[in-house]
């Protein structure tokens, strides 16, 4: 490690590597190991007979792929919401936003029957956008874009638009038959399965670009924590910064509620461990909890494939039985500090 | 611990009364009759006695004319004023009616409640007939011709049974596939017992219940067909883009195009129309 330093790098940047390192090896392990047998060593030698190699290119990587994007997106709208809010609690959810793209889903997935064919593939994904973007749109009304000294304001708001997109949710269960209610149930567990290239292409270059364009908000961040007055002293936007921040959460996040389900935990976890292990400049905690939310959920569903294998856990459920603990623990931790 | 001792009272006497009204008796006073039941609803229409219905549970779907009659609510969470304010001379219930505490409240009201035993077999819905055909005091009902039809249709049936069954024939039965893996038909489900029905087996046997599996697993387990709800072809577009879907397509059932499109209650719900389907399906696996 010393010798390491040595060569310019500090020491955040070294974690920066780990994480990237531990991110890299989870895919390789991810995507070598599933209920279809592709044995390591054929892999490595391009020896894999047809069926193989289609399992392999076609099923398996768009699902890892998608479970990185994902848990990069939660991980990285957690952190910079908690940045912006300076407020622990804060994930992804509390803005509402998967919410209503849950809304928007059970919808699609209740109401099937009076819904056009003709998107096929994309009827869910698309309703679910569409939810998590009207809440997101009745939130910016709501709080006046926003506003200046509105922190309280709009998390309360958010919680309100929670449990209004939860009466909702509850509707439409109550109104679903056996079936419907089945699909439902296990989407709010949230998945990878249904992740195949045509659906996720879209996602994950929405994904991808929201984040490198929402990155270089770090140092405006940095200041924030001082107070949003002295930063906006000290020559940040601030409301310019949340409208950036909460738009491109919106953005990533729908998109990944929309093909994967409700993913609890992950957005308020990720940013704390980082948090920890790495400091808080924002500049590595954004990058860091990128890496180290695509490590994990790569992991979580590495995990839901092959536990119960053939049948597919719900990854919603192990993220949760990771978070909650985690969760617990910081709880306590902080009381005695 | 009074208050343990009281539940575990009240507790087994419940399972008691449930297993006293299990018989298929005839009822007093049939003319005010409450269906929880999908199945049982489907019957009463089958033996052409829909006029005494009054009311039914949501899962009375089929035929679509049991949505005039008021709702009592879903067959597993029924509330016990709602079923007496339509005034029945008679509730009749599948065995998975409940809660529990209903059906206790039923009797202290003095309604006579029949609960219709189920069993998962073409004989059983045979059985299940037979049972509210008697409650409803319809005693001659095997000089029936539609029940004559019914009964030729089982023996059909199980002759052809007995011929897949050498087959070995597997069978994935799909639930549903919106944006989660496929919730498919495990150990234990109606599913499985109509796969068994016609002779097939189901290639996830060893999953317990309804529950998404990997698209890999289903590769590797190979089904030969695919049995899909039409509602979940509806939410896919068109057989074509679930024939691309590579899960799909890498199976022997994918390559031949082999997809069974039913309607899902009809299968599941284990009324007359069940044996159909069975009948249908049993022949179309045949022919492989």
């Amino acid at each position: 490690m010393q010798s390491l330093l040595n060569y310019g790098l500090n020491k955040k940047q070294l974690y920066l590597i780990f994480f990237l390192v531990i991110l890299f090896l989870s895919l390789v392990f991810a995507i070598s190991i599933g209920s279809f047998e592709t044995p390591f060593w054929k892999l490595v030698n391009g020896n894999l007979d047809e069926l193989q190699k289609k399992v392999l290119l076609q099923i398996r990587l768009p699902r890892v792929v998608l479970a990185a994007f994902v848990g990069a997106s939660l991980a990285f709208s957690g952190s910079c919401l908690q940045g912006l809010f300076r407020n622990p609690l804060a994930d992804p959810g509390l803005i509402g936003v998967s919410s209503g793209a849950a809304l928007g889903a059970a919808s699609s997935i209740v109401l099937s029957n009076f819904l056009p064919t003709y998107l096929g593939l994309f009827l869910l994904p698309s309703f679910a956008i569409l939810g998590s973007f009207l809440v997101i749109i009745v939130l910016f009304i709501i709080t006046k874009g926003f506003g200046y000294n509105g922190v309280t304001y709009m998390l309360l708001a958010g919680i309100a638009i929670n449990a209004i997109s939860g009466v909702g949710i509850g509707v439409l269960t109550y109104i679903s038959d056996d079936v419907e209610l089945r699909g439902l149930t296990f989407w709010t567990m949230g998945s990878f399965g249904s992740a195949s290239w045509k659906l996720i292409l879209p996602a994950i270059i929405i994904i991808f670009f929201t984040i490198l364009f929402t990155l270089k908000i770090s140092r405006k961040l940095d200041l924030v924590q001082l107070g949003e007055i002295e930063a906006s002293r000290l020559g940040v936007d601030i409301k310019k910064l949340k409208k950036n921040i909460i738009f491109s959460s919106a953005i990533i996040v729908g998109v990944s509620v929309s093909l994967t389900g409700m993913i609890g935990f992950v957005g308020l976890i990720v940013p704390h461990m980082v948090r920890l292990i790495i400091g808080v400049n924002h500049k590595y905690l954004l990058q860091g909890s990128i890496f180290f939310g695509a490590f994990l959920m790569v992991l979580a569903d590495l995990i839901s494939r092959i536990i119960i294998s053939p049948a597919e856990l719900p990854v919603g459920l192990i993220t949760s039985a990771i978070g909650a603990p985690f969760f617990l623990w910081l709880i306590f931790n902080m009381k005695k500090t | 611990m009074d208050k343990i001792l009281f539940f575990i009272f009240i507790s087994i006497t419940t399972i008691l009364y449930s297993q006293n009204i299990d018989d298929c008796n005839s009822s007093k006073n049939s003319n005010r009759v409450v269906v929880a039941g999908g199945s049982i609803a489907e019957i009463m229409y089958f033996l052409n006695l829909q006029n005494k219905i009054v009311g039914v549970d949501v899962t009375s779907v089929f035929p679509s004319d049991l949505q005039k009659f008021p709702s009592i609510g879903y067959v597993r969470n029924l509330s016990t004023e709602g079923i007496l304010s339509l005034q029945p001379t008679l509730v009749i219930g599948e065995d998975d009616m409940g809660p529990p505490h209903i059906i206790k409240q039923l009797k202290a009201a003095k309604i006579d409640l029949e609960i219709v035993p189920e069993e998962q077999t073409a004989e059983g819905i045979l059985k299940k007939i037979y049972c509210v055909a008697k409650i409803l005091g319809l005693d001659d009902i095997k000089s029936l011709s539609k029940y004559q039809e019914k009964d030729r249709e089982v023996k059909n049936l199980n002759k052809l049974k007995q011929n897949n069954l050498k087959g070995k024939i597997k069978i994935m039965l799909v639930l549903s596939m919106k944006g989660t893996s496929p919730v498919v038909a495990g150990k234990g489900t109606s599913g499985n017992a109509f796969i068994k029905m016609i002779g097939a087996e189901n290639i996830f046997n060893s999953v317990e219940g309804w529950k998404p599996v990997t698209l890999e697993s289903i590769i590797k387990e190979d089904p030969d067909f695919i049995i899909i709800p039409n509602r979940e072809m509806h939410a896919n577009s068109n057989t074509e883009e679930l024939i691309e879907n590579p899960f799909f397509s890498n199976t022997t059932a994918g390559k031949n195009g082999s997809f069974i499109l039913v309607d899902g209650m009809a299968i599941l719900g284990f009324g007359p129309r069940t044996i159909s389907s069975a009948l249908e399906i049993a022949i179309e696996i045949n022919k492989k």
